[in-house]
């Protein structure tokens, strides 16, 4: 039998609560990688769909969101069933949910916003979201949102016509899929 | 008296088990992410895993994703009861100090 002294007894407490963070960590940027590679690859789809077809962005959109929301779930119930203790994590969808709806009454109810306003203020709302949630749960979802932010304040400002559309593909839709694989080797 | 597992308390071996027990039941850690968890070198990680393996209290499946090899390690339901007796043994220890206190 092993005997020890409290130091050790705490230290040992210390690494035991150390390594459980990391594990934590670890296991919330692997779900949200698999999520960030989903968006990024319908994003990107979604913002070159609407470049060929600009008249059809309204129906493209309301599919990336659907396709997106479908896949989440999907996700995070069948490959991660046991992350955080259970499965779907209602409280988490409904987050998301009022998250969207305060987005459809700045974009649309107060704001009237066109499809470049449009095109620049989700991703930067989202990316918000990112930003907010990395103070909690991790630095890489703070990189990730600030630099699709910024990214996105600088096509909004300075590419113009059509072009905005494939440079969101890019920074947008690529970030997020960059990000993702980024995020998987951390 | 607080009794203390051998087996557990070597301090990555603690580790590995800490990085286990988190995780939901059937769920496990690829070799080469519990490596980076736990800061082990392969060889260390790899002696310490058959440790834990032969006394019961982690399983390893070993399998092919592709053609890589994966090797999964997962805490036993035997291994979860005695990382958290080991867990209970750590904390009377530091009670029982602030009672004599």
């Amino acid at each position: 039998m092993t005997d020890i002294d409290v130091k050790e007894a705490a230290q040992a407490l210390n690494d035991i609560e150390q390594i459980v963070q990391r594990v934590r960590q670890s296991r919330t940027y692997e779900i949200a990688s698999q999520m960030m590679i989903l968006w990024g690859v319908l994003v990107f789809a979604g913002n070159i769909a609407t470049f060929a077809s600009p008249r059809y962005g309204g129906y493209i959109w309301i599919g990336v969101n659907t396709v997106g929301a479908l896949g989440a779930i999907a996700i995070s119930m069948f490959r991660f069933p046991g992350a955080a203790g259970r499965g779907f994590d209602a409280r988490m969808a409904i987050a998301f949910l009022l998250f969207f709806a305060f987005g459809l009454l700045c974009s649309k109810v107060f704001g009237h916003f066109g499809p470049r306003e449009m095109g620049a203020f989700w991703p930067i709302f989202f990316m918000l979201f990112y930003c907010i949630a990395g103070l909690w749960v991790g630095g890489a979802f703070v990189v990730i949102g600030l630099g699709i932010t910024i990214l996105t304040l600088i096509g909004y400002f300075f590419i113009t016509g059509g072009a905005f559309l494939l440079w969101m593909a890019a920074v947008n839709g690529g970030g997020l899929i960059l990000g993702g694989l980024w995020m998987r080797r951390i | 008296m607080t009794e203390l597992d051998d087996i557990i308390h070597q301090p990555l071996r603690l580790r590995i088990m800490a990085a286990l027990n988190v995780l939901p039941g059937s769920v496990g850690l690829e070799f080469s992410r519990l490596k980076k968890l736990t800061g082990a070198t392969d060889g260390n990680l790899g002696a310490h895993i058959e440790t834990l393996a032969k006394a019961g209290y982690v399983a390893v499946d070993k399998a092919f994703v592709g053609k890589k090899p994966q090797t999964t390690v997962t805490a036993t339901v035997a291994g979860r009861a005695a990382f958290a007796r080991h867990v209970a043994s750590l904390q009377e220890i530091i009670a029982a100090s602030g009672r004599q206190q």
